[in-house]
C-alpha cells in the first residue's frame, strides 16, 4: 500500500480555470493598488477588496468555512478596524450624499441584485465549489478535535492583543488628539503643509 | 490550460512580494501595516493550494486550519498594530514612522 495516493488533480474545467484566473489578476492587482495609492482611504478600499477576492479565491479550492470565515470576519473585521483608525485620527468625513439620494438607492440596489445572483448561482448549482471537485468538508471536526489546543491559544492570543490594544489607546501619559483635521498637516517647522499619506 | 499548484504558488509569491514592497517602501505605518497582511494571506494561500494539490492533499484540512490560524493572527496584528499607528499620529499628526526625523 502506497504511503501517499495518487496526486491531485489541477482544476481542468475551462470556466473555474477562468475565474481563478480573473480573480488572480484582480487580488494582485488590487493589492498592488492597495500599497501603492497615496490616498488612504482608497488604499484600505482596494485592501479590502483584496481580501473579498482571497475569499472567492478560496471557493474554489478550500472548505466553504474558509470562505465563509474569510469573507464574513476577517475582511470586515481589518476594514472595519482600518476606517475606525482613520475616523479616529484623520477624520472619516461623512458623505455630503444624503442618505436617501439616488445614488445610495441605485448602489444599493446593485449591490442587493449581485448578491442575490451570486446566492442563487451558488445555491442552485454548487458552481464553483461542486465543480472543483473533491474538496475535504471536515474542516469543523477538524478544528474542534485536532486543533482544540490551537483553537484555545488563538483565543489566547485574541484576546491578549484585544486587551493590548485597547490599553495603548487608553495611554494616559500621551497627548490626546487634538481634534479632526485634514488629510496634510502643518510641518512642525512652520513651512506649509506636507501630506500625511507618503 | 488548467489552474494547479504551481500558479498558485506564483501567485501566493507574487502576493507576498507586494506586501514586502509596501513594508519596504513606504513611510505610512498603516501602509506597512496592509503590506503585513498581505504577507500573512500570502502565507495562508500556499497552505491552502498545499492541502488542496500538493502531496500533503490527505490532510486536507490542515490547510485551511493554518489558513483560518493565520488569518485571526493577522486580524490581531492589525488591531495592536492600529493602536501604535493611532499613537504615532497622536504623538506627530501624522502616520510617517520617520516623522520626528529632521
Amino acid at each position: 500500500m502506497p504511503l501517499i495516493g495518487a496526486l491531485p488533480q489541477p482544476i481542468t474545467s475551462a470556466p473555474l480555470v477562468l475565474f481563478v484566473y480573473l480573480v488572480l489578476i484582480l487580488l494582485l492587482g488590487s493589492a498592488l493598488a492597495s500599497v501603492l495609492v497615496r490616498n488612504m482611504l482608497y488604499g484600505i478600499g482596494a485592501f479590502a477588496a483584496s481580501m473579498v477576492l482571497v475569499a472567492l479565491l478560496y471557493l474554489a479550492i478550500a472548505p466553504f468555512l474558509l470562505v465563509a470565515v474569510q469573507l464574513l470576519v476577517f475582511t470586515t473585521v481589518s476594514a472595519a478596524l482600518l476606517f475606525g483608525l482613520l475616523r479616529a485620527t484623520t477624520g472619516l468625513r461623512t458623505s455630503s450624499v444624503g442618505r436617501l439620494s439616488p445614488e445610495w438607492i441605485v448602489g444599493a440596489a446593485v449591490c442587493a441584485v449581485m448578491f442575490a445572483l451570486f446566492a442563487v448561482v451558488l445555491g442552485a448549482t454548487g458552481w464553483p465549489v461542486q465543480a472543483c471537485c473533491a474538496v475535504p468538508d471536515s474542516l469543523g471536526a477538524a478544528l474542534g478535535n485536532t486543533y482544540a489546543v490551537g483553537l484555545a491559544v488563538l483565543a489566547v492570543i485574541i484576546g491578549s492583543a484585544a486587551l493590548g490594544s485597547g490599553f495603548l489607546l487608553m495611554a494616559p501619559t500621551l497627548p490626546s488628539p487634538r481634534g479632526g483635521g485634514s488629510m496634510s498637516s502643518r510641518s512642525p517647522r512652520g513651512g506649509g503643509t506636507r501630506p500625511v499619506n507618503r | 490550460m488548467s489552474a494547479g499548484l504551481n500558479l498558485l504558488l506564483v501567485a501566493s509569491a507574487a502576493l507576498f512580494s507586494i506586501g514586502a514592497l509596501g513594508v519596504v517602501a513606504r513611510r505610512s505605518a498603516v501602509v506597512m501595516l496592509l503590506g503585513t497582511q498581505f504577507m500573512f494571506v500570502a502565507g495562508a494561500l500556499a497552505f491552502v493550494s498545499f492541502a488542496r494539490f500538493g502531496l500533503g492533499a490527505l490532510h486536507g484540512t490542515a490547510g485551511a486550519t493554518m489558513a483560518l490560524f493565520a488569518g485571526a493572527i493577522a486580524v490581531a496584528e492589525l488591531a495592536v498594530g492600529l493602536a501604535l499607528a493611532a499613537l504615532v499620529y497622536r504623538e506627530h499628526r501624522s502616520f510617517a514612522l520617520d516623522a520626528d526625523r529632521g
